[in-house]
Formats: C-alpha cells, structure tokens, sequence
C-alpha cells in the first residue's frame, strides 16, 4: 500500500513568485521524512505539490515532476482528484466537517468516491480506522456525536482516521500539531510512529525535536533572503542531520544560530 | 536566550581547558617533589586535588542542566557529550598526579627514585607536561592536528615506560622490592595519565569531526599490565 515519491527538480510559483526551486528527494515507503526550515522556505509548498494541493491556489504553478512509484502525478490525463484520494493530507488546525458525525466525518471520502456502500462495510472502516488513530476507545460510545465537540487532539485524530479511512497511499502533514497540547502532540507522535509500518509519511513540522522525534529522514530547506525561492539544503537520516549535519546552514538552523 | 544559552557552552569549554591546566600543573608538581623530595610540594598535590574534582563536577552539572533545558543538536550536543566525557578524564589525571605525589610523600625522607632511573622518570614527568600541554591547546582551539600529534607523543610515554620497566626488572637490580615496586606503579600511573591526555585530544576529535573516537591500540589495551607481563616473559627468557 505504501508507495515510495521521487521529487525531480520541482519548483512551485505563485503569480511572479518562485517560492521553491530545484527541489530532488525521494522518499522511501514505510518512512516518516520531516520538512524542516525557516518560514519561507517553501517546505509547506512542496508538501502540497505532492498531492496537487498547490494547484488550488489561484494563479499557482509547478514546474518540474513528482512520481509516485514511478508514475508522474502530474501527467496529462492524471485526474487531481485521484491523486489525493491515494496521497492523503493532514492539516494544521484540525478541521472535521462541522455539521458531521465523528461516523460521518470517518467515512466521508469513502462516500465522496461514490457508489453505495453496505452499512456494515462502512462500520468496520470507521471502526478500524478509529482504532488506527488510538480514538476508538474514547469515542465509540458516541460516534454521532458532532465531530467538532471533540477535543483539539481527539479533532486532530478524527482528521488523520478520515485521511487514512480511505487507504491513501501516502500520507501528508502539514504541522499537524502545532495546534495542540503536549499531551495530544505526544499521542499524534505515537499515531506517526504506528502509521509508519503502513504509510509513507511526509511531515511538515517547525518543531525540530518533533521532527527528531518522529522522523526517519530529515530534509532542510532555506532561502537566500526574503522573495528569494526556498531550496533544498540537505536531506539525510534523522539522527545524521541532529548529530552531525554535513552543511553549516543545517547545523545554524537546528542549533539556533540563524543568520 | 539563545545567546546565554551559547555563552554558557563557552563556559563550558574554558572551564575544560582550565581543568587541563591544573592536572598539567598537579603532575608537573608531583614530578618536582618526586625528584627533588620535597614534603610540602607532595602535599600541595594532594590537597588541590579536590579543586579539579571539584571543576569536574561542575562542568558534568552544567552539562546536564544545559542539555535538560535546551535541547542540544549537532556541534553543540557533542560539545556537552564530549565535555562530560572530558570532566572524566581530568578528574582521573588529577588523582594520578595526587597518586605520584603519594609515592613521593610515602619514601621520605629517602627518596622514591633511585639516582640511575631519575632520568627516565624525568623524562615522563616532561613527556607528561607536554602532552598535558597539548591536550589543553587541542581543547582550547579546536585543534585536530594537534590532537594526532598527540598520539606519537603518548607513544613515546610508552616507550619511557618499558625502559623503566627493564631496569627494574633486571637481575642487576640494587635498590630491593619497595622502590621497585614503587617505581612500577610510577611508571604505571604516568602512562595512565598520558593515555587519558590522549583520550582528551580524541574527545575534541569527536567534537569537531563527529566520528566516535577509536579504541586505544597500545600494548596496554591488551588488558591490566599486558605490557609488565610481556616484559617479565622476555627478562625471563635465556
């Protein structure tokens, strides 16, 4: 199920803006790879080039080429919609449907694809998909209830079942905790380092000690300046990039010695 | 924040170098008393021992409290590593220093080296500074080259050791049992403290390079008095 990505020489503008250039990485199935770098890197734009969330953005472009086990995601005749079925996405702040069921709002991609499906089909997704995500236990009791009277990390968790409800291949997060507590952050960093064995997880995070944390592969983005285009840095082994990184502008970044 | 926090690992490392100094000026004292028999300079050793293993602790709590509170990556959580391993190191050169001292408190008011292996004890005592020396500049500036250099010098340390070991151990041997073995756990104490001086230098190796610092490959690493029995065995021998 997992599949690996091979970025080749992406960029992304938006308008006149090149907000990242030159961009090669390849991501391994069943790994979790972390974005790191200063705001304006375009880390979270690359993210969202992965699945063509990018395009959404008025007047956005991408120039270069993402494959997916091999196959251009960005290929003629490659529908946008199937490519985020398969590349699923987290966002920052926890976002369920509001006026959905924490039920509802589990199978809502499964429902969006079309095609009726057996109540029972869709109870052992929402089941299984609940316990994936560690929320099962504390919710089964009340799974039409509003998604939204969650709290911020159970919200957080409800998000990631509904992304893997529909088994994507890839998963994508964009800080998916920087709006939660520590205790909720340390139960998404557990979920991550579970979904692992099942995904390919590509993290965005500011948090450095997350990403030790969590991630199996490291990547460092920069910009020369302001309005200047992020670039990739550096890309290596997590422990590698938090014990001993082979560029300065790395080491600067992860110790706190900016600029 | 974060520049307390970077002058704080400064700290850190000048507190390392001055340790360096103290354990150079201990063992350089104990040599003193050793050769010239003097009371008062073997007692000084002993008693200022505790300042190093005071400076010791401190850098390991100040390590500690900086790696709780800031998270340290890369250059600078090796920095911390290394120093904490340092601290180590320095606070076992300060009890061999104080060790020396010992002996030379213990044979007063003879003295604890006869006039035919002053020379080579001399030359240990010097060897010993000018490794000691060296660390602390490695220390100091970060110096790798240095730190290689460091590695010859301690073979030299090694070299002193045997001389004196085959003096001792000769069938021609006129100062009897205790200076000999006095002068064995002498010579013992002084490669010990060359070998730590050379783990220093490869503790700021592994600082600045980040390869985990190798294994020692003297005969002494064949295990507790390898080379002492190697020695036996070969005055043993027709």
């Amino acid at each position: 199920m997992a599949k690996r990505i091979d970025i080749r020489n992406l960029g992304a503008s938006y308008g006149k803006f090149l907000a990242v250039s030159g961009v090669d990485l390849s991501i391994e199935p069943r790994s979790v790879t972390a974005l790191i770098g200063p705001s304006g890197c375009g880390k979270s734009t690359v993210l969202r080039t992965l699945n063509r969330m990018h395009e959404v953005v008025a007047g956005a472009a991408v120039h270069g080429d993402v494959l997916l086990e091999g196959e251009s995601i960005y290929a003629a005749g490659v529908d946008p919609v199937t490519v985020r079925r398969s590349i699923g996405m987290v966002f920052q702040r926890p976002n369920p449907f509001p006026t959905m069921s924490i039920y509802d709002n589990v199978v809502a991609g499964l429902r969006l694809g079309g095609g009726r499906l057996r109540r029972s089909v869709l109870d052992d997704v929402v089941e299984s998909s609940l316990r994936a995500t560690n929320l099962w236990k504390e919710v089964e009791s009340r799974l039409d209830r509003p998604g939204a009277a969650l709290s911020g990390g159970q919200q957080q968790r409800l998000c990631i079942a509904r992304a893997i409800a529909v088994q994507p291949d890839v998963l994508l997060m964009d800080e998916p905790c920087s709006a939660l507590d520590p205790i909720s952050t340390l139960a998404i960093e557990d979920l991550i380092h579970a979904l692992k064995d099942t995904y390919t997880i590509v993290i965005v995070t500011h948090n450095m000690q997350q990403a030790a944390r969590v991630s199996t592969r490291t990547a460092f983005f920069d910009l020369a300046g302001i309005g200047e285009a992020g670039h990739l840095v550096e890309v290596d082994d997590t422990e590698t990039i938090f014990s001993n990184p082979s560029d300065p502008r790395t080491e600067g970044y992860i110790s706190g010695r900016f600029g | 924040m974060r520049d307390v926090y970077h002058d704080e690992l400064d700290d850190v490392g000048r507190k390392v170098v001055q340790g360096a100094h103290l354990v150079s000026i201990a063992m350089d004292t104990a040599t003193k008393a050793l050769l010239a028999g003097g009371a008062d300079l073997a007692d000084r050793v002993v008693a200022e021992d505790r300042f190093v293993d005071q400076l010791s602790s401190d850098i390991e709590d100040h390590c500690f409290a900086l790696i709780a509170q800031q998270q340290p990556v890369a250059t600078d959580l090796r920095v911390l590593i290394g120093s904490i391993r340092l601290a180590g190191d320095l606070e076992r050169m300060g009890d061999l220093a104080g060790h020396v001292a010992k002996v030379a408190r213990r044979r007063l008011p003879e003295r604890a080296v006869p006039a035919d292996v002053r020379d080579v004890i001399a030359a240990m005592g010097a060897t010993a500074r000018l490794l000691v020396t060296k660390a602390a500049e490695v220390v100091d500036g970060r110096d790798i080259e240095l730190a290689r250099e460091i590695e010859h010098e301690d073979d030299h340390m090694d070299e002193l050791r045997r001389t004196l070991f085959s003096k001792v151990l000769s069938p021609q041997w006129p100062h009897g049992v205790e200076a000999a073995i006095d002068l064995t756990l002498l010579g013992r104490y002084y490669e010990r403290y060359a070998d730590h001086a050379v783990a220093v230098a490869r503790q700021v190796m592994f600082i600045v390079t980040g390869e985990p610092p190798a294994m020692r490959r003297t005969p002494s690493s064949a295990g507790p008095g390898g080379a002492v029995h190697a020695q036996i065995r070969s005055s043993q021998s027709p």
